[in-house]
C-alpha cells in the first residue's frame, strides 16, 4: 500500500527545474512513519485515495489503464482533473493524498531551504509521564 | 501536587477531590484553577497527554499526530466535509490557538436574554469583570511592533485603503518573538497557553491531573454527580490502560468540549433532549493574495490583525493567518508541475481570512463507536455572507497592492488579476466548492432559563442536577462572532465561582 501512496504523491509533486519533488525526500521513511502513527481511520483515507488514484483515469481521460500504465504527462492531467473533478466525493477522497504529501514535502529541509525557511527541529513526540 | 499520566492495564486509580474538572481546554484550567483559589481540591481529568514547550512537534505532521483531536479527521457531516479543529492535549486548544483575547460584546449578552431568557444583569458585569483579572493574569497585550510580520502589516494597509475600522490584536502573549509558530505550540513559552499556568498553579494548590485519561461518564447518586470514571490510553500507541475514578465530594465540572462534553453527558444518563443541540460555528476559509515582494507569512504573529468592522452586518470577522509550508504546498490546488509552479511564489503569498458569523445550527451526535459526529451545513443566508467575507478579503489585497488574488473556490480560476476580482461576486454559494474549517465551535450543552430548551442554566449548572456544571464553549447557545476563548473563560470563571459559593 505505501506503494501505491507513494506513486500517487510523486505524481503530484514531481521535481522540476525550481524545486525538488517529493521523490527526493525521504518519502517511503515517512509513509512508514505515518503508517504507524495515524489514526486508523486516517490511514484508511490514505489507502482509499491512493486507490482511487490509480484506478480512476477511465473517469478523469477516458483511458481504461490504471494511472500507473500512463506516460507523466496524461499523470499530471490524470491528478489535475481528478483533484477538479465535479465530483465532489471524487475530489474530496485524494485530497488528504495532497494533504499528506505537502505535510512530507514542505519539512523537507532542502525544500524549506530553497525559501529560506530553517529546517525543523525534529519532532520529540515526547510528553510528562510523571 | 500529583500528575498522574498513563497507567498502564492493572489496578484502576482511585482518587478523591473535592470538584472534578473533566477537560483542560480554556473552560476546564479557569474552572480549575478558580476552584483551587477558593480553597477546594480539584482533581482534572483530561483525555490528552501533558506536553510542554520542549515537547512540542516543529511540524504539521507532528502537531497533527501530538495535538490534534483524532489527527484532525473530525468533519463535520452534510452538504460539505468540513474539518473541525480541536486541540487534544492538557492545555486543550490553548496549546494551538492564536491565544486571541477579544472582550464578549455587549450585544451577545442581550441575546442571551432575549432568546433563551439568561438574566443580562447578572452575567454580563461578572463575566466582563473576570475579563479584567484574566486580562492581567495572562498577560494581554496587543501584537508589539516588532512581532506583526509583513502579512499583518499588509493587511492593516489594505484595510486602511479600504476605510474600514481594523486593530492589531491583543492576545495572551508576554513578549512575542514572532516566530510564527502558534499554531504548533509556542516553543518560545510566550503564549500563555494554559498547561503553562493555571494547570501547574492547580497543583500547587494541591490539585491533581490525570492526563491520557478520556472520561467515559459522570456517576450520580439520585441527582448528585459524584464521581467521574474512565480508562487511560496512551497516546502514542492508543492502548487501553487501567481504569480509574476520581470520586467528588462536592461537585463536576464538564469542559470536555462542544464535541465531547454533550457525548459525556449522554453516555452518564442525563436524558436532556436538548443535549448535542445547537451546535454552531465559525466557519473559515481564505483568500490568499499573491505580492511582487517577499511576505514570508511565517514571520511575526501568525494572527496578528483582525477587523470586526462587518461583524454585525453582514456578519463576518476578518483575521490573518499563517499556514507553514508543509500545510500550505497541500492545500493550494493542482497537481505536478503546475502545482509545483505554483508552490515557487510561496514566500510572496499572504493568506488573509473571513470566518462568518453563521446562523446555521447543527448537533452533535454519537458514531457507533462513541466518537462525535457533527451533522451542520450552511444555508443559503449563511453561504451569502461567506461569499461577501470572501469578496471583501480580495479586496484587502488588491488595495493592500496584490498583484493577484487566489480566490480557493472550486470553479473559480487559480488565480485572478486585480481587475478580476468581482467574479468572486458569483461565486458558488455550495459549501462543497470552498475548503473551509470550523475553529470556533459553540453549543450542544446550551445556556437558558427553560429545560425544555436548554441542557443548563445562566450559571452552566445542568437542569435538574445540584452540583453538575458546564464550563466550555458547548454552554454557550449563540454565534458571538469574536474569537471565543475570553468568553469561554469568563464564563468558567464565574460559574465556578458560583458554584463555590452555593457549595
Amino acid at each position: 500500500m505505501i506503494w501505491l501512496i507513494a506513486f500517487a504523491m510523486r505524481a503530484m509533486m514531481p521535481r522540476t527545474a525550481q524545486l525538488p519533488g517529493i521523490a527526493d525526500t525521504d518519502l517511503n521513511g515517512f509513509l512508514r512513519r505515518m503508517r504507524q502513527d495515524a489514526e486508523p481511520l486516517y490511514w484508511v483515507g490514505l489507502v482509499a485515495g491512493a486507490v482511487l488514484f490509480a484506478l480512476t483515469p477511465l473517469l478523469t481521460l477516458g483511458i481504461p489503464l490504471p494511472a500507473f500504465c500512463l506516460p507523466k504527462k496524461l499523470l499530471e492531467k490524470h491528478a489535475n482533473k481528478l483533484l477538479s473533478h465535479p465530483s465532489y466525493m471524487l475530489r474530496q477522497s485524494v485530497f488528504l493524498v495532497r494533504l499528506s504529501a505537502g505535510m512530507c514535502w514542505g519539512a523537507d529541509p532542502a525544500v524549506r531551504a530553497r525559501f529560506a525557511l530553517s529546517p525543523y527541529a525534529p519532532d520529540p513526540g515526547s510528553f510528562r509521564t510523571s | 501536587m500529583t500528575h498522574i499520566a498513563f497507567q498502564p492495564a492493572g489496578p484502576s486509580v482511585e482518587v478523591e477531590a473535592d470538584y472534578v474538572v473533566v477537560g483542560s481546554g480554556a473552560g476546564g484550567a479557569t474552572a480549575a484553577v478558580t476552584l483551587a483559589r477558593g480553597g477546594a481540591r480539584v482533581v482534572i481529568v483530561e483525555a490528552g497527554p501533558w506536553r510542554d514547550p520542549d515537547d512540542y512537534p516543529s511540524s504539521v505532521y507532528g502537531a497533527m499526530r501530538d495535538m490534534l483531536e483524532s489527527w484532525g479527521s473530525t468533519f463535520t457531516r452534510g452538504r460539505a466535509f468540513w474539518p473541525l479543529v480541536q486541540g487534544s492535549l492538557v492545555g486543550g486548544s490553548t496549546v494551538i490557538n492564536s491565544a486571541i483575547c477579544v472582550r464578549t460584546p455587549g450585544d451577545v449578552f442581550e441575546r442571551w436574554q432575549r432568546e433563551m431568557g439568561v438574566p443580562q444583569s447578572s452575567l454580563a458585569d461578572a463575566v466582563w469583570g473576570a475579563q479584567d483579572e484574566l486580562e492581567r493574569e495572562l498577560s494581554s497585550e496587543e501584537v508589539p511592533p516588532a512581532a506583526r510580520g509583513r502579512s499583518n502589516l499588509l493587511a492593516k494597509r489594505g484595510a486602511d485603503a479600504l476605510g474600514f475600522d481594523s486593530h492589531f490584536m491583543h492576545r495572551y502573549v508576554k513578549g512575542c518573538r514572532g516566530d510564527g509558530q502558534c499554531l504548533q505550540g509556542c516553543k518560545a513559552d510566550k503564549k500563555q497557553s494554559l498547561n503553562r499556568n493555571f494547570i501547574p498553579e492547580v497543583l500547587t494548590r494541591g490539585g491533581s491531573v490525570l492526563s491520557c485519561a478520556p472520561a467515559t461518564r459522570i456517576v450520580f447518586e439520585g441527582q448528585r454527580a459524584v464521581a467521574v470514571t474512565g480508562r487511560f490510553k496512551h497516546p502514542q500507541t492508543r492502548q487501553n490502560g487501567a481504569t480509574f475514578s476520581v470520586r467528588a465530594r462536592k461537585g463536576v465540572v464538564v469542559a470536555a468540549s462542544v464535541t465531547h462534553s454533550p457525548l459525556l453527558l449522554q453516555r452518564s444518563g442525563v436524558r436532556n433532549p436538548m443535549v448535542g443541540k445547537g451546535f454552531r460555528a465559525h466557519p473559515g476559509a481564505p483568500v490568499f493574495g499573491c505580492y511582487d515582494e517577499a511576505v514570508d507569512m511565517n514571520t511575526g504573529a501568525t494572527q496578528g490583525w483582525a477587523s470586526m468592522a462587518y461583524r454585525d452586518k453582514p456578519g463576518f470577522k476578518l483575521e490573518t493567518l499563517a499556514l507553514p509550508l508543509d500545510m500550505l504546498s497541500g492545500r493550494l490546488s493542482g497537481a505536478g508541475d503546475l502545482l509545483m509552479e505554483r508552490l515557487t511564489e510561496f514566500r510572496h503569498i499572504a493568506m488573509w481570512v473571513q470566518a462568518c458569523r453563521a446562523e446555521s445550527v447543527g448537533e452533535v451526535r454519537s458514531t457507533a463507536t462513541g466518537k462525535p459526529a457533527v451533522h451542520y451545513t450552511l444555508h443559503r443566508e449563511d453561504m451569502l455572507r461567506f461569499r461577501e467575507g470572501m469578496y471583501l478579503v480580495a479586496k484587502m489585497h488588491v488595495a493592500a497592492g496584490a498583484r493577484a488574488v487566489l480566490p480557493s473556490i472550486f470553479g473559480m480560476p487559480y488565480k485572478l488579476a486585480p481587475d478580476e476580482i468581482d467574479q468572486l461576486k458569483d461565486a458558488s454559494l455550495d459549501p462543497r466548492a470552498y475548503v473551509s474549517i470550523l475553529s470556533h465551535l459553540f453549543g450542544g450543552c446550551m445556556m437558558g432559563q427553560d429545560p425544555a430548551r436548554s441542557v443548563c442554566d445562566g450559571n452552566g449548572r445542568v437542569h435538574g442536577y445540584a452540583n453538575l456544571l458546564v464550563a466550555d464553549a458547548s454552554a454557550i447557545p449563540s454565534n458571538l462572532g469574536v474569537n471565543p476563548q475570553h468568553t469561554i473563560m469568563g464564563l468558567a470563571r464565574v460559574w465556578s465561582q458560583r458554584m463555590l459559593e452555593a457549595a
